[in-house]
């Protein structure tokens, strides 16, 4: 549908295409008799913006009446024509103003959208000690502009895109040209032009599009709510997804290992940033198994514990009424409460629960002999050791959960036969033809250098093999 | 994922020699041979690097086992040999999955456990055998260092304890004795019909044949070194001690203090152990879906059918293993050399057929 330069007409029609009684229209006459109508959405515009960029320089205009002249005259340095009536319903919903004049067959759009955003802060969800505290917030513009801040070159590509058949959700591929994926890069694009959602509220509905296995328990897309965390990764070849209205970036493709390094460990020594990072991974370990073999020992196996050990485990649980795996499903559904109550709650009643979790849930049923203190003990400890690896909770608890149903009924061998599903099932696990276990399964020797073990960064002057990046060197001349 | 790489390979290669002889065999070369108990293993280790040798020649031809009869023969005797190995290959599985059981029963709890206590193996074996062989190649990447660094933690443990003189002097089990013992333990060492199944996924590089043995040979000199091993600590009481490998290691000092540490090795071997009593299950469904075609269900069928008949295997000997193993390693035994010694270097006299380039 084309302007035809009848401004009633063009105007009825744009009226018809938004019936919203938001959508507000005003008449202007300039000084030489130019007639032009604004239309625009209210709650979403900056109005005085709009008054002092645009109507303000098109009272006095005494120009021709072309809308290349015309647009001279407006200071916003955002603006652009358009003649379809379609499109420019579409920009007035998006918050831009859109100027019909009089016998002009195009339209001018210009950027004065109201932004209401809040300030740039540290992510509660990627604490750094040392580095950067910046994080993304929700606007795409200013996530975009924080990316490009800190990659100041032409080979960065930003592509908009829209998903979500209602909401029209701004999404932005992010790369570099001649280090990412060529193939990626399209895959990524064709699977979000895919996405046939109605609304796109945050980033983590794309992933589901984007995942090589949709029902897969295990994660596929990398997550960050930092921009350092966020280029970084772009530089070593991944493509990076920035979603309007979500602070989390999405990374593809995915490695079961970034979740186990941390911005700081770049920015500390590397035996400092090894020994974290071999730490982080012995937590996970701990919080996953410690409870399941505490059960099959208890239940199955009582050898594997040393002598004086197992004294005062009989000691504590020799009055419990529960089974052993009945007392740890017990502790540990109470710890999943407390932490899903914690993170609901508002923080004034923080203290009131840890007082309740840690007083009366914790010493009270000990004492009355609900639950034994090792029962409590070792769940605290796997408790703690999740939080090790925190992109990886919604993973580790259900798993660790699967540990324990499998240690309470079938015992050490059900945790090994476990344990070995979830091998077979991760090593066969690819994303964008990359594999997640990489660079331990396939074993890639150079990539080893930045994984669990951190080599100085003198050491790492290729860019990892898995990611497969056409641009191989990152240090030195290319 | 769809190719074993060469690194893949030399694990696997390395692995099977020493995970698959830890748990009943020790004991019975020591019942049979005594002192000389590395003798008949030495020979077994010796032959079978030189057919694993002809087998990764094969493999340098790119073809499947499948493709490589049916050159020579054409495509019914090949669907007839394929099927043929697949039942040697399922032949060859009982013994290390009722060994398996009786591990499992005798090692990771203190009192009996019902049957239901394995059972669990065999949907882990099912879930395994659906996946394309290929697929397998990956998890040894992860499953050869910790074999590895398991067997060798386990031989450390366990030296400090053992009287390496008690194995001399070498041939006091006389002939008789060591050859029966070199009889009864062809039923343990068929790893070259393992790789039979892997003809044609296997990425060949220049010097992988010789790579590839050299691998199993150091794992097979590790077999034989635990075997020493063994004997020097047990001695006289070598041949009443099952499950071997549970049993070395625990005399080491720390361990009173510690408790039993070593279990984080002997339950990583468990492990390697799992996948590994599993892969003669797979390669047989395998060498069946080669010559029949990988129809949609076909590989789910297969694998449940097969992971069934050998759960019902484990019901039957539940009690009878003793009676399994005289059978299959005293009777049945020649059945093992005829496909293991003698067919994989038979198959290099196959027809060298070039396919017609689309």
């Amino acid at each position: 549908m084309k302007i035809t330069g009848k401004l009633d007409r063009d105007l009825g029609t744009l009226k018809q295409l938004l019936p919203a009684e938001d959508i507000l229209t005003f008449d202007f006459v300039s000084v030489k008799g130019l007639a032009f109508t604004v239309l625009f959405a209210d709650p979403i515009t900056d109005k005085e913006l709009l008054g002092e960029q645009v109507i303000r320089p098109l009272l006095h205009y005494d120009g021709k009446p072309t809308a290349e002249e015309v647009g001279r005259k407006i200071t916003s340095p955002e603006k652009r024509t358009e003649t379809d009536l379609a499109k420019l319903s579409e920009e007035v919903l998006a918050g831009n103003p859109v100027l019909l004049f009089e016998d002009m067959d195009e339209a001018i759009i210009v950027g004065t959208k109201k932004v209401f955003v809040r300030a740039i802060a540290e992510p509660s969800t990627d604490v750094a000690v040392k580095g950067p505290r910046e994080g993304f917030i929700e606007d795409i513009k200013i996530n975009t502009s924080l990316v490009r801040r800190r990659l100041k070159t032409p080979e960065l590509k930003i592509e908009f895109l829209n998903v979500g058949r209602r909401s029209q959700t701004y999404v932005a591929v992010c790369y570099l040209e001649g280090t990412s994926v060529k193939q990626t890069v399209e895959e990524i694009k064709t699977k979000l032009e895919e996405i046939d959602l109605d609304i796109v509220p945050d980033s983590s509905y794309l992933t589901h599009f984007l995942a090589s296995r949709p029902y897969s328990l295990l994660k596929q897309i990398g997550t960050t709510e930092k921009p350092d965390i966020f280029c970084a990764k772009i530089a070593e070849g991944r493509v990076g997804i920035l979603v309007d209205g979500s602070p989390i970036a999405l990374t593809a493709p995915y490695l079961l290992v970034e979740d186990f390094q941390s911005s700081e460990d770049y920015f500390v020594p590397p035996y400092r940033a090894t020994f974290t990072r071999l730490l982080r991974l012995l937590a996970l370990f701990v919080a996953i198994y410690l409870p399941a073999f505490y059960i099959a020992a208890q239940l199955f196996k009582l050898q594997l514990f040393p002598v004086k050990l197992l004294l005062t485990i009989a000691g504590s649980i020799r009055d419990i009424p529960f089974s052993p795996s009945l007392e740890m499903l017990l502790v540990l559904f109470v710890l999943e409460i407390l932490n899903e109550a914690s993170i609901r709650m508002p923080k004034y009643v923080g203290m009131a629960l840890s007082v309740v979790g840690a007083l009366v849930l914790g010493e009270t049923a000990v004492s009355a002999g609900f639950v034994s203190t090792p029962a409590i003990i070792i769940i605290a400890f796997s408790g703690i050791g999740l939080y090790a690896v925190p992109n990886l909770i919604e993973v580790t608890s259900v798993v660790r959960l699967a540990m324990l149903l499998v240690a309470g009924s079938v015992g050490t061998y059900g945790i090994i036969l476990l344990t070995g599903f979830i091998l077979l099932y991760v090593v066969t696990t690819e994303n964008f033809g990359t594999p997640v276990l990489a660079p331990f399964s396939p074993i890639v020797g150079r990539d080893l250098r930045d994984s669990i073990v951190k080599y100085n960064l003198g050491s790492l002057e290729l860019r990892p093999r898995t990611l497969k990046s056409p641009n191989k060197r990152r240090l030195g001349n290319e | 994922m769809n190719k074993i790489s060469q690194r893949q390979l030399f694990f696997l290669l390395g692995c099977v020699a020493p995970v698959g002889k830890l748990v009943i065999l020790p004991a019975r070369l020591a019942a049979n041979a005594g002192g000389d108990l590395w003798i008949p293993a030495l020979f077994h280790v010796l032959v079978q690097s030189a057919v694993i040798f002809c087998v990764l020649l094969l493999a340098k031809r790119g073809k499947s086992f499948y493709e490589l009869l049916a050159d020579t023969f054409g495509q019914i005797i090949a669907k007839i040999l394929s099927v043929l190995f697949a039942l040697f290959l399922l032949y060859a599985a009982l013994l290390p999955l009722l060994e398996q059981q009786i591990f499992v029963r005798g090692v990771f709890y203190d009192t009996l456990p019902s049957l239901a206590a394995f059972s669990p193996f065999f949907l882990f074996s099912a879930y395994l055998c659906a996946k394309p062989l290929a697929s397998f190649g990956r998890v040894w990447d992860i499953l050869g260092p910790m074999a590895i660094v398991s067997f060798a933690g386990i031989l450390v443990f366990s030296a400090t304890n053992a009287d390496y003189l008690a194995v001399l002097p070498v041939g006091s089990a006389g002939l008789k004795g060591i050859a029966g013992s070199t009889a009864l333990s062809f039923s343990w060492f068929f790893d070259s019909a393992l790789l039979i199944p892997l003809l044609g996924k296997i990425e060949y590089k220049r010097g992988a044949a010789w790579k590839g043995t050299l691998c199993y040979l150091a794992g097979g000199f590790a077999v034989l070194l635990f075997l020493v091993t063994f004997f020097g600590i047990f001695e006289g009481t070598a041949g009443n001690q099952l499950f071997a490998f549970t049993k070395t290691s625990k005399y080491y000092s720390a361990i009173t203090a510690l408790g039993r540490i070593d279990y984080v090795f002997i339950f990583a071997l468990a492990l390697v152990m799992a996948f590994y009593s599993a892969l003669p299950l797979q390669g047989s469904i395998d060498c069946v879906l080669q010559a029949f075609g990988k129809k949609r269900y076909l590989p789910t069928l297969l694998s449940i059918g097969v992971n069934l008949l050998f759960f019902g295997f484990t019901v039957f000997f539940d009690f009878r293993f003793n009676l399994a193993m005289e059978f299959i390693s005293q009777k049945l035994f020649w059945i093992f050399p005829v496909f293991t010694v003698l067919l994989p270097p038979l198959c290099l006299l196959l027809r060298r057929k070039r396919h017609e380039s689309a």
